[in-house]
């Protein structure tokens, strides 16, 4: 039993970033029917905005004061890099091929690490250390340390952040997309975009927007990551990436209360099937060919998520 | 290269003075090669001596003598025989711009590896005026109306003259420019070369040649051939090159093979490298290597077969979702598949599960290919030149791909390549008029991992290794870039695209730290710009370009033409 | 009537029936967009289907051809119970063009063509890349059938020509042309001459009569009420998914229901579709 409810912290706390993460492809997704590969670049780069804002002001210092800034400092960096890879790589291509923006953002994707990787430490007047390896993630007080345990259940201080961060969102994306003007033009975007353009609503902004609005929850997942790892690095993005893609499409791509509940049942079975799948398939190795799987048998045989969303024949 | 061009007013000006001073300037850049350019005999395989151009001299003369041949096109002997139908001016134009562009390299070629400015002799500068008086006077020389090159007549002979020459150019040229040991001289000699396609361009051979190129399709493919083949001779069993030049050939062939699912069926596989792995896979655990799981060593044509047949297989399991996804989705279940044959490659070691693969360090130590009683580990003496052991890989691989090549083409121009044009067009009325879409899907699927299986065979051996960190996601983009940088759907196009992102790399070693970087680029702005790649394939670009009406018109007229 | 008209053919004798729709119900959702709709066709004829907008004409069509699975009913095919799966319909013998021209705008008009005769080929992989004697004949024959089929419809001169740089009533006549050549008994026609003058109208008539006149049997959905009482055999009449009228044009001409229905209920025809369901005449897909 104190098996079962570590792993389900467990599961909630992964699946709470996933959930994060997913929320950016299905926004996007349910607005321009573009998968967005790089979100997940947009994630790293996050992580890497919170890193950066810590080491120019606050270096040393370990207050929990400093979190907000660091989250503040990560979505300036996500949505930055969001709105920039909208405006220059995937605008232009809107009426283009489908195959175009696919390979657009494989292409965004690899650039976007590779800046990272080569120029992180010669940003000009910082002191930043090399990407190359692995960097360490500051660690504050409060948000980090040692874990607090509840029985028997271990329970790690970032984990509390992820899933306290995720429920937060949660609330305020509800209340930004049902009662204000721009997330009401969102959904009629998604309705209907030629529709929504005649009625006056300017889609070029709200595509911005959904762009936006999925970097500032990746931009939290970024520094959730960072927090529980203790650190980054410049392929962080390419798997978790992956996995939040595989979130949003099971609980229905295109719809956002599918993503988080997608983004908590994927992390909930990775981390069950690490405990539970018997003999030599289970275990950790195989925890992320369980999540290909997964992703694999919902594509094929329920392609609308477990939520269900408006399944656009994607020919 | 387009600048802008001078007022219109301006050129009619000085319009005289353009045909002299561009004389000038080729004198100058001749009379410069002939000096020495460089005081440090220890760069770009020195340029110091006067009297005898060292090699990137010869490439600024034979630009100069071209150049040369242009002017007098203009207005001279040659105007008579080849003025009505080159666009002599226009190409003179381009080739002057990339002669200036080569010399301005050549300066900060020699200013950076050896220190400063001083170490450029009189001839170096000398050059550049020249270059700097030739882009001058091109400019000025007014352009004409000119008659379509390709509505000339000439004589059969002459066009396979012409092929057997662009042949040769490209064969001198590759050797030339792997021979290049430095990276400056390799970028001055891609710089040379781009002024010659420029120069072709522009002054309309080059439309000339491909209507050349269709009409002799045959003895343009032969010729292609020929070269490849030739290619092992010109390198005097040195193996540095010839190791690239098999890297190159696996990496094409397994595009190629690829090229069959994105290109003709239009279906987008980023799992593709997979394939290539079952392949590899197979015949390293069939090699009886000392890490190999099975001790079972077969006929090498056996090992191929069955390598091609266990990734057919997996192609059939991959493909089968087409039943029931398609675009996007497939897109990401092809990449799933691809990650879970890693994953498992890494995991299969005994430990946490079977022991098949050895796990992370894969299987070394795989012996040299061995077919009756040649060992391509040997090298061997062929009419006075030695071949060394990858040019034996060289030559099999080749056969394949040329194999790979045939099927692509035949199956391209078939009741199969019209079903998947059609699918690609409109899946549903393809449907409706009776094509098996499920059918021809997950065919394409099928033969290409086919394909990619048997050049997996081959690249075990080849390599002497196989290991999961062989076959990540990123080869996979790696080689659907060859196939959007190149020109999906084409061949042509999959090889240029092919050897360069293979060879730019391995050429170009102080570049390796932003390689990934400008790959990235690459695509972003292809598919910005040129979504239909360095050589277009009709189709695709018609594709690429739906409210194109232009376009759309001047491909009508084409295929109108060649029908007749 | 005018004089612009075409004569028209004493009606032939009709022969067996090729086309047997009985009970044809289509529901999608809450929509019912066609109930119960039988439908026959016997060799030689030319059937009309009209109704107003929105009536599930070309649900029908769609019932008919396999790209909707009928939610009850049955449709027989030459004696033969039909799948409702459009390449089974094809090989059957059944073939159809759209209402908004689906053809595959990129490639030549001969290649279109061509493709309509995939399902009469046999050509596989391996086949196609030896090329064998038998691949080169069957390539050979696909080509000339394509062009013959080209100059029925009387664009013999246009082979070469991109499918979408061709005049909209070309590409109106290449649609014909490619359900020809997948050698069918009975051709769907889903509004031939929408779009079109007059003069192109009597020339699609005239090729409508053509067909027919080369044994096959003909339905065609149509607004334009005097080229299909001057056209067809028989009329059907549907009205929100439901036959109202079937008989000879005469019949259907004097019927006060067809006038009644074309005049009174266009209106308030699109306020009771639910906002979510398909449109029930059109081509828009569905994913089920």
């Amino acid at each position: 039993m104190d098996q079962f409810l570590q792993q389900l912290v467990n599961g909630l706390t992964l699946g709470s970033l996933y959930a994060l993460i997913a929320v950016g492809y299905t926004v996007v997704y349910g607005i321009v029917q573009l998968i967005n590969f790089a979100h997940g670049e947009v994630f790293m780069i996050g992580a890497f905005g919170a890193l950066s804002t810590y080491l120019l002001f606050f270096d040393g210092q370990t207050g929990v004061w400093i979190l907000p800034i660091m989250i503040i400092g990560a979505m300036i960096a996500a949505v930055g890099t969001a709105v920039l890879m909208e405006r220059v790589a995937y605008r232009p291509l809107r009426n283009a091929p489908r195959l175009a923006p696919l390979i657009t953002a494989i292409g965004i994707s690899v650039f976007l690490q590779e800046l990272v990787r080569v120029f992180y430490d010669r940003i000009p007047f910082a002191d930043f250390p090399s990407a190359k390896q692995r960097i360490p993630f500051p660690q504050l007080d409060v948000v980090s340390g040692t874990a607090v345990q509840i029985g028997d259940v271990t329970v790690q201080r970032s984990a509390i952040f992820t899933i306290g961060a995720l429920v937060v969102c949660a609330i305020l994306l509800w209340y930004f997309i049902n009662r204000t003007r721009l997330g009401r033009g969102m959904l009629a975007v998604s309705q209907d975009p030629d529709t929504a353009r005649l009625m006056g609503i300017n889609v070029d902004r709200i595509i911005v927007v959904a762009f936006a609005l999925g970097a500032v929850l990746a931009a939290i997942a970024g520094v959730s990551q960072g927090l529980q790892n203790n650190n980054i690095d410049f392929k962080m993005g390419f798997i978790a990436g992956l996995k939040a893609f595989t979130a949003a499409v099971l609980g229905g791509i295109g719809n956002i209360q599918g993503a988080v509940v997608g983004g908590l049942v994927l992390g909930l079975v990775e981390s069950m099937a690490t405990q539970y799948v018997p003999g030599q398939f289970g275990g950790g190795t195989w925890k992320d060919v369980w999540a290909f799987v997964i992703l694999i048998l919902v594509l094929v045989f329920r392609p609308q998520g477990l939520l269900g969303a408006r399944v656009v024949d994607r020919a | 290269m387009s600048f802008p061009t001078l007022p219109d007013t301006f050129v009619a000006k000085h319009a005289a003075k353009g045909w002299p001073v561009g004389l000038a300037g080729v004198a100058l850049v001749i009379i410069g090669s002939f000096m020495s350019w460089s005081f440090d005999r220890q760069i770009l395989g020195d340029l110091s001596v006067y009297g005898y151009p060292g090699g990137l001299q010869i490439l600024a003369i034979i630009a100069a003598l071209l150049a040369l041949a242009l002017l007098l096109m203009v207005k001279g002997p040659l105007y008579s025989v080849m003025g009505h139908w080159l666009d002599a001016a226009l190409g003179l134009r381009a080739l002057s711009v990339w002669l200036l562009i080569y010399m301005v390299g050549i300066l900060v070629a020699i200013t950076t590896e050896s220190s400063g400015l001083v170490n450029i002799d009189p001839g170096g500068w000398v050059s550049f005026v020249g270059a700097l008086l030739l882009f001058a006077g091109s400019r000025v020389i007014p352009l004409r109306e000119l008659r379509d090159l390709s509505e000339t007549k000439v004589p059969g002979w002459l066009e396979i003259a012409g092929i057997a020459v662009v042949m040769a150019g490209i064969l001198f040229g590759a050797a030339y420019a792997l021979a290049r040991e430095d990276a400056w001289s390799f970028v001055l000699f891609l710089v040379f070369a781009g002024g010659v396609i420029a120069a072709m361009f522009r002054t309309g051979t080059m439309t000339w040649f491909s209507h050349v190129a269709t009409r002799q399709k045959k003895v343009l493919t032969l010729a292609a051939f020929a070269v490849a083949f030739f290619f092992p001779f010109t390198q005097n069993g040195s193996d540095a090159n010839m190791s690239i030049a098999t890297s190159v050939l696996i990496f094409a062939a397994t595009a190629m093979g690829l090229n069959i699912v994105v290109g003709l069926a239009g279906l987008l596989d980023l799992g593709y490298i997979a394939f290539l792995g079952s392949g590899a896979y197979v015949a390293a655990s069939l090699s009886q290597s000392a890490f190999a799981t099975i001790g079972w060593k077969p006929p090498f044509l056996v090992v191929m077969l069955v390598g091609g047949l266990v990734a057919a297989t997996l192609g059939l399991i991959i493909g089968s979702p087409t039943l029931r996804v398609s675009g996007d989705y497939l897109a990401i279940v092809t990449l799933g598949f691809g990650e879970i044959f890693r994953f498992s490659m890494f995991n299969l070691d005994g430990n946490n599960g079977p022991n098949l693969t050895n796990g992370p360090n894969g299987i070394p130590g795989i012996p040299e290919l061995e077919i009756g009683n040649f060992n391509f580990g040997d090298p061997h003496t062929v009419l006075g030149i030695e071949l060394g052991r990858f040019s034996n890989y060289y030559f099999v691989l080749l056969l394949l791909l040329g194999f790979i090549i045939l099927v692509f083409s035949r199956l391209n121009d078939s009741r199969i390549g019209r079903g998947w044009i059609a699918i690609r067009e409109d899946e549903k009325a393809a449907e409706a008029m009776g094509v098996n879409v499920f059918g021809l899907k997950i065919l394409a699927f099928a033969v290409g991992a086919f394909l990619a299986g048997l050049a997996g065979t081959l690249k075990a051996h080849q390599d002497g290794a196989v290991s999961p960190d062989q076959y990540i996601f990123l080869e996979s983009a790696f080689l659907l870039a060859a196939i959007v940088l190149g020109g999906m759907g084409t061949i042509a196009g999959v090889l240029i695209g092919a050897t360069l992102l293979k060879l730019l790399p391995e050429k170009m070693r102080f570049f390796s730290e932003y390689r990934l970087l400008l790959f990235g680029l690459t695509l972003v702005l292809m598919m910005r710009f040129r979504p239909e790649g360095l050589v277009a394939s009709r189709r695709r670009k018609l594709e690429f370009h739906e409210e194109d009406e232009e376009l759309a018109l001047a491909i009508e007229s084409e295929l109108v033409e060649e029908a007749k | 009537m005018t004089v612009t008209e075409t004569v028209r053919q004493p009606a032939p004798a009709f022969g067996e029936p090729v086309l047997e729709a009985a009970g044809v119900t289509m529901r999608f959702g809450g929509l019912l967009a066609v109930n119960d709709v039988n439908l026959t066709v016997r060799e030689g004829e030319i059937v009309g289907l009209i109704g107003p907008n929105g009536a599930g004409k070309t649900t029908f069509f769609n019932c008919l051809t396999g790209l909707y699975k009928p939610t009850g009913g049955q449709v027989r095919f030459a004696g033969a119970p039909l799948a409702p799966k459009p390449r089974a319909v094809v090989r059957a013998g059944m073939a159809r063009t759209f209402q908004n021209i689906r053809l595959f705008a990129n490639m030549t008009a001969l290649e279109n063509v061509m493709v309509g005769r995939y399902c009469r080929t046999s050509s596989m992989a391996l086949t196609s890349i030896i090329r064998g004697p038998k691949f080169r004949r069957e390539e050979r024959a696909t080509r000339d059938r394509a062009q013959e089929l080209l100059e029925f419809v009387g664009l013999g001169k246009s082979t070469e020509h991109l499918a979408r740089n061709m005049p909209y009533g070309d590409q109106r006549r290449l649609e014909i042309a490619r359900a020809l050549a997948t050698d069918p008994k009975l051709i769907l026609l889903d509004e031939p001459t929408a779009g079109m003058n007059p003069q192109e109208t009597r020339q699609a008539s005239d090729l409508i009569f053509k067909i027919r006149d080369s044994g096959l049997s003909v339905v065609v959905i149509e607004h334009d009420m005097r080229f299909i009482f001057n056209l067809c055999d028989r009329v059907l009449c549907l009205v929100r998914g439901e036959t109202l009228v079937e008989g000879t044009p005469d019949e259907v001409q004097s019927d006060p229901r067809v006038i009644e229905a074309y005049i009174g209920t266009g209106e308030d025809e699109d306020e009771e579709r639910p906002q979510d369901a398909p449109a029930a005449d059109g081509d828009g897909e569905v994913t089920p």
